[in-house]
């Protein structure tokens, strides 16, 4: 049944245009620089202010990773920081989760606009949410702490810190639902609240945040993390300030902006026009859910403006996979900072500004309230981010330059594995296994994509050792290893991902609770470019009674699935059970998609990743059309004869009278 | 009377600095000898001979010890000449040292490069595929043995890497840093198959959690220790045909030394041995000048380095990353920049103008070298500002040309940017300042510290120049560029000069408050180890301290801040006292109110720090002292203000400066090695041991 609209909520609705009035905005005075100090600025000035600025978004990220307990945080960098001018305009956002730096804006703004009558915003101030219809995060586990910093009484700028917390309540553990069907399922969003005033940290507001929580100490360390990170920007800022003025503060950052504008449509100008589409697939919306849901994306390319236009999306679904119009924006602009404004200041406000985004509310990713977002962040805004990252791609390839900063679509989405229970300390726990992390990133117009190389969205994620993993939860590995054949095939092949196997150990309760949540099963998601292969499907099994303790009593470790007892299921995209100590639980995540036709790869390479098991001898064979010989090494003549023939194949013609194939496959 | 000799062995240089207890010193500064770098190291001490005006055999008879900074580890692992290495891991982690955390594509990268994600790489293998084993075998968090070690496999594993021809094995087995018994059957397994095979253990090398950076560097560890032991072996053996009877030791990456004997088996620790020796030299003149905190900063060709010296001590780290892999090995913390003298300035697409991290390096230098070089770096900006003076370059060795410099800034950056040459440079110049200085209090803050508590070091060719101007963005109190004596030769002196000091830890993660008694057992047991291995080194110490640490953090962090711990038999109240003291340092580090207690705190590795003092410290002979005001050599037209522009400044000959000289900016002192820029406000004073020693004057003190 449709989601039932709630009368009152669309004033949450942030538009993500910039700001359209000039005020009043209570009492609060915004600092305003004319466009002459901009224009005036010398280079001299402009370039130290603005690497200080840059600095500062560093330092936020600094205090935010040193200061945070969770592992999401801490290890995966599943975090963001940035610096809003006072009409809440991106100036600069930290290297982190793109994702998370493109809707800081869209807070500051709500914030301005709707709080600062009341309650009053003052010096000293800072505010939390995580309403991803107000923006800040993607969803609910994402967490804002917005701080407006004030000069001479005057609202000079905003900071932001925000993270992907690890419970904040609702039906599952890690608030990741799999049977929700809209957001009273989940995490309830809370809208901008006062959670500082004026320097003193609010008992009240606090307790109301952690109290929903199953694990409120870790939250707790967080939400200083993040109250930390913007004292110390602000320390910076405000120095800042002191020495060069607050006016030349604030044209350096429009600046900014204005370059990142200008830069970008000069590079644009330099594109050929065009209109690139795709379609990003989702496999289930939720548990027992068996629909797949399409995000279609229309790119056009005009002189030195882009669009996206996404009709054609599948409607808004009951369930926990869509995405507001936050999520639709950081599925955008992760692939527009890596791919289009590498060697640029990263400011999403200059870069906004060379786009339009056409899309109907309702839709999955520009969902309305009280559709289940639970998952946005890694559904649907990440299958946005698959479409869009074909699109830019495409576009990018066409030229001989800017093309080298192409990737294929990059890992496919994310393998959610959540654990809870009690940990071998006989503390509750709850945590989201980060080792998809090492994703594989999408193949390039010159190399490989990197093997176990990461996600698009965050350019230094991280995955815990081991040995971390196995000291904070009750689990021990099996193994953690890069899987064959799951790179997408190409002339440039896609990096491959990987797969860990654990068994739950040393819980002193036993059974340890799963909940997984993961798409891409039936069908491939990280695309391949100009007649590459995608990247291979998502894969969990869950083996019940493996007898590996059995195995381990005997000396021996297995060394895959086939090696283990037990009963096997193939898990489904959504799931919620309990791992008990006979069980195994193996989760196998997404490679990069490649990048031209796997038949002119070089037979070499084709060898070589079958001798270090990126590849298999069989899609050696099968696919890249690759005959082996001795030692490992290709067979030149054999190959060539093959590839004629799997090219005659494609288009219909009969084989050539010449005896191949068989004995070749191995 | 007997000598200790410094030895520091760059790149391109071989620095050596000699003293006796009696003022006597002796300097050298000879070409490094690549691929042979004991030739260099011999030619130095020729050097040093030839400047006391003794025979070479003489002073090495005399020499009590040698302390050698040498490139030799890391110019294995940047170059790949390496030892062939096999690897035995536990069965289905191989692949760890290949999804490196995933962190390995980006580690050390700037931020400049991981925007650019598409060009992003992991570092080729460390080893091939083929040269890994796996062997059946588990350990769990607790230390129990889950799967028993299987020896037959670990013999058919060696014997197949035997037959590839291997020279060395690294073993990293999962939790062996807690339990290393079946790390060290393997190692006697391989040892029944091939006696005196060059074998490391990650439980000896890096006894620390976390597999990845454990097997990263005890792999390393293994590459580089047999090429370390064939270095030094045959180094020792000529210095013994030259009557040397000493001891000759090496510099760690600690900023401590170890003997020759034992630093092949622990080679990763010399992985720093060149970059440190400024940072101990530093040291070591700060407590000679009796100043409190210091910040090093050495600004050579190609870099920029950053350390600090906090309570008489360098500040260390336990880990590092080289060529995008992490090491977990304890060192000197030093930052690193590309903002050297040669760093090039250029224009972004946008038209901003940004100085490095490119370098234009020795070859082809920069443009004003007339050697080819067509990009405009710092050192051009420097000369057309009128403060490095053409002829008295490197001492007049080196003639530079200002019309080259000029024509380089010209067209790649005051032409497009319609600004007159000068302006141009003066905005390198300031540009080059202001990044260091955000290098400087990243570094500063980052360890918890006010950079308005320290005193700034500036010492390499080009930090003089710059460093007046970056120290005052930073709000120090004074800058000193060392001069006198050790000039030429600083870091050489910080290793004459530095101590015996060796390092053992375990990590042992739990919950806090720990066990007293666990507590006592491990620093027990870490301080045995350490007792056996300083005996090993055969020296002859005045003082062995230990000082004792623990790395804490608040539960589930990824980071753990260092935590001193008092010696002697700690009861329950001192547990109380270390884990308050942590929380006073986190708090220090991360503001006020950060801390959050109530997240439960974990300790997760101890570490020992054994300092053996040396009967012989250099010391420094007084500069010749004077009374009246220097007389300036000449004058010229210098920037050295952004806020004045180029104005008239006097210019001064070091070599006639004495001890009590002042010479009040805006000014410019020309000695053989470097220029010191004195922009207006600031004032140096030659101190008694020949440094100029910078303050800034405020308006009541202006004369």
């Amino acid at each position: 049944m449709p989601v039932i609209p709630v009368a009152g909520s669309e004033r949450f609705a942030e538009s993500g245009q910039p700001l359209q009035t000039s005020g009043p905005f209570g009492d609060v005075i915004l600092h305003r620089v004319s466009e002459d100090i901009t224009a005036g600025l010398d280079a001299l000035t402009y370039e130290v202010i603005r690497h200080r600025l840059v600095a500062v978004t560093d330092d936020m990220g600094d205090a935010v990773k040193r200061m945070s307990g969770s592992v999401v945080v801490t290890d995966c960098n599943d975090f963001g920081t940035g610096i809003m001018d006072e009409a809440g305009e991106t100036v600069q956002v930290g290297l982190y989760n793109m994702q998370l730096g493109s809707a800081l804006d869209m807070a500051a703004r709500w914030t301005l606009t709707n709080r600062s009558a009341n309650p009053g915003i003052r010096e000293g101030d800072q505010f939390l949410l995580n309403d991803p219809w107000v923006g800040g995060g993607l969803h609910q586990n994402d967490v804002t702490v917005l701080a407006p910093l004030f000069h001479d009484g005057q609202l000079f700028c905003w900071t932001a810190a925000v993270a992907h917390q690890v419970d904040l309540g609702g039906v599952s553990p890690g608030s990741w639902s799999v049977d929700g069907r809209d957001v009273f399922w989940e995490s309830l969003p809370i809208p901008p609240v006062k959670i500082v005033e004026e320097g003193q940290l609010r008992a009240d507001t606090e307790d109301m945040y952690l109290r929903r929580s199953r694990v409120p100490r870790l939250v707790g360390l967080d939400l200083r993390a993040k109250i930390g990170a913007n004292n110390v920007a602000h320390d910076r800022l405000t120095a800042l300030i002191d020495t060069y003025g607050p006016d030349t503060v604030k044209a350096v950052m429009k600046k900014m902006m204005n370059d990142a504008e200008a830069r970008l449509k000069a590079k644009l100008r330099e594109l050929p026009d065009g209109t690139w589409s795709s379609v990003a697939h989702q496999d289930g919306g939720r548990s027992g859910d068996r629909e797949i849901h399409k995000i279609v994306v229309a790119m056009t390319k005009d002189g030195e403006r882009l669009t996206f236009d996404f009709t054609g999306t599948d409607l808004q679904v009951e369930g926990i996979i869509n995405c507001t119009y936050a999520g639709l924006r950081g599925g955008i602009l992760p692939v527009m900072l890596t791919m289009l404004c590498p060697e640029m200041s990263w400011s999403p406000g200059g870069v906004f500004r060379c786009m339009d985004i056409i899309s109907e509310p309702g839709t999955i990713n520009n969902c309305t309230f009280p559709a289940g977002i639970g998952k946005a962040s890694v559904n649907s805004a990440w299958a946005t981010q698959n479409a869009v990252s074909e699109t830019v791609a495409e576009m990018l390839i066409t030229h001989p330059e800017f093309g080298r900063s192409a990737m294929s679509v990059c890992c496919g989405t994310w393998d959610l594995t959540l654990l809870s229970g009690v940990d071998q300390r006989g503390s509750g726990f709850a945590t989201m296994i980060c080792d998809p992390t090492a994703g594989g990133l999408g193949a390039r117009v010159d190399n490989d994509g990197v093997d176990t190389g990461g996600a698009h969205c965050i350019p230094m994620g991280r995955t815990a050792d081991v040995e971390i993993n196995e000291f904070n939860f009750p689990m021990l590995y099996l193994w953690r290893r890069e899987e064959v054949d799951s790179g997408g095939p190409g002339r440039w092949r896609g990096g491959v991902g990987a797969s860990s196997c654990f068994i739950p150990h040393d819980s002193p309760v036993g059974e340890v609770h799963l909940v997984v949540s993961a798409n891409g099963k039936a069908v491939p998601q990280a695309a391949g470019l100009s007649g590459a292969y995608p990247a291979a499907t998502q894969w969990d099994v869950l083996v019940r009674d493996a007898g590996v303790r059995e195995q381990f009593a005997a000396g021996k470790i297995p060394r895959s699935l086939e090696q283990l007892g037990g009963r096997t299921q193939v898990v489904p995209p959504h799931l919620e059970t309990d791992l008990t100590p006979g069980d195994v639980y193996f989760t196998h995540w997404q490679g990069g998609g490649g990048i031209g036709d796997p038949l002119h790869r070089e037979p070499e390479r084709v060898a070589k990743d079958v001798g270090e098991g990126k590849v298999s001898a069989h899609a050696a064979h099968a696919v890249y059309g690759v005959v082996l010989a001795d030692e490992g090494r290709a067979d030149p003549e054999a190959t060539e004869t093959l590839r004629r023939q799997l090219s005659r194949r494609r288009v219909g013609l009969e084989p050539e009278q010449s005896p191949i194939d068989s004995g070749a496959r191995r | 009377m007997p000598y200790v000799i410094g030895i520091d062995t760059g790149g391109t240089f071989t620095d050596a600095f000699a003293a006796d207890q009696h003022n006597r010193l002796a300097t050298a500064k000879t070409p490094s000898t690549p691929p042979n770098f004991a030739d260099g190291f011999l030619d130095a001490i020729d050097g040093l001979a030839g400047d006391l005006g003794t025979d070479p055999n003489e002073l090495l008879a005399n020499t009590e010890y040698i302390v050698h900074g040498t490139t030799s580890t890391l110019n294995s692992l940047v170059t790949g000449d390496v030892a062939r290495v096999g690897f035995l891991t536990t069965r289905g982690h191989a692949d760890s040292i290949a999804i490196m955390n995933m962190e390995g594509r980006y580690a050390g990268l700037g931020s400049d490069e991981i925007q650019h994600m598409a060009r992003t790489s992991k570092p080729p293998a460390l080893v091939p595929c083929g040269r890994i084993a796996e062997i059946d075998e588990r350990i769990d968090h607790k230390g129990a043995v889950i799967v028993p070690l299987d020896e037959d496999g670990v013999r058919e594993s060696v014997r197949a890497l035997l037959a590839d021809d291997v020279e060395a094995i690294a073993v990293s087995l999962l939790w062996s840093f807690h339990s290393p018994a079946h790390e060290q059957r393997v190692r006697e397994l391989i040892h029944e198959e091939a006696p005196g095979l060059y074998v490391a253990l990650s439980s000896e090398v890096s006894p620390r959690i976390r597999e990845y950076s454990r097997s990263v560097t005890t792999l390393m560890n293994t590459q580089v220790g047999p090429r370390l032991g064939a270095y030094l072996e045959p180094l020792q053996a000529r210095l013994r045909e030259r009557g040397f009877t000493g001891g000759l030791m090496v510099m760690q990456g600690s900023g401590g030394c170890v003997s020759a004997a034992d630093a092949p088996g622990r080679a990763i620790t010399t992985i720093g041995s060149v970059l440190t020796g400024g940072v101990v030299g530093c040291t070591r003149m700060a407590e000679a000048l009796e100043t409190g905190k210091v910040i090093s900063t050495d600004m050579g060709g190609t870099t920029f380095l950053v350390g600090l010296v906090v309570d008489g001590k360098p500040v260390a780290t336990t880990s590092t990353v080289l060529n995008q892999y992490a090491i977990s090995t304890p060192t000197v913390d030093v930052h690193t920049i590309g903002a050297g003298g040669g760093a090039i300035a250029w224009l972004d697409t946008a038209g901003n103008l940004k100085v490095g991290p490119r370098s234009a390096g020795a070859s082809p230098g920069p443009a004003c070298y007339g050697d080819g070089g067509w990009e405009p770096t710092v050192t051009d900006a420097d000369l057309v500002l009128g403060i490095i003076n053409p002829d008295n370059f490197f001492g007049g060795r080196k003639k530079l040309r200002t019309q080259l410099a000029r024509e380089a800034i010209d067209k790649v950056i005051a032409t497009p940017l319609s600004m007159s040459v000068d302006d141009a440079a003066a905005a390198i110049y300031a540009i080059q300042n202001a990044q260091t200085a955000d290098l400087v209090r990243k570094v500063v803050v980052n360890s918890g510290q006010d950079p308005r508590e320290f005193t700034l070091y500036a010492y390499g060719g080009a930090g003089p120049m710059h460093c007046a101007n970056y120290a005052a963005d930073l709000g120090v109190n004074e800058v000193v560029v060392p001069l006198g004596a050790t000039a030429a030769v600083f870091s050489a002196y910080g290793l004459a000069a530095s101590d015996i000091i060796l390092t053992a830890e375990r990590s042992q993660p739990a919950p806090m408050p720990v066990d007293p008694a666990a507590v006592n057992a491990v620093y027990a047991e870490l301080e045995a180890e350490l007792d056996a291995r300083l005996t090993k080194q055969g020296l002859r110490f005045s003082t062995v301290t230990y000082q004792r640490e623990a790395d804490i953090r608040y539960t589930m962090q990824m980071a753990e801040v260092s935590t001193p711990v008092p010696g002697g038999k700690l009861a329950a109240e001192h547990i109380g006292h270390i884990g308050r003291d942590f929380e006073d340092r986190y708090e220090a580090v991360y503001g006020k109110g950060t801390g959050f207690p109530d997240a439960g705190l974990q300790l997760i590795t101890y570490r020992v720090r054994a300092v053996g003092t040396l009967p012989i410290t250099p010391t420094l002979p007084d500069h010749a002292r004077s009374t009246g005001d220097p007389i300036p050599s000449s004058e010229r037209e210098v920037f050295l203000d952004v806020r004045v522009g180029r104005q008239r400044a006097q210019i001064y000959d070091y070599r006639a400066l004495k001890a009590g000289h002042r010479v009040m900016g805006p000014a410019v002192v020309e000695a053989p090695t470097t220029t010191v820029a004195l922009p207006p406000g600031t004032a140096g004073t030659v101190d008694r041991l020949g440094n100029l020693v910078i303050r800034y004057r405020t308006e009541t003190e202006e004369h």
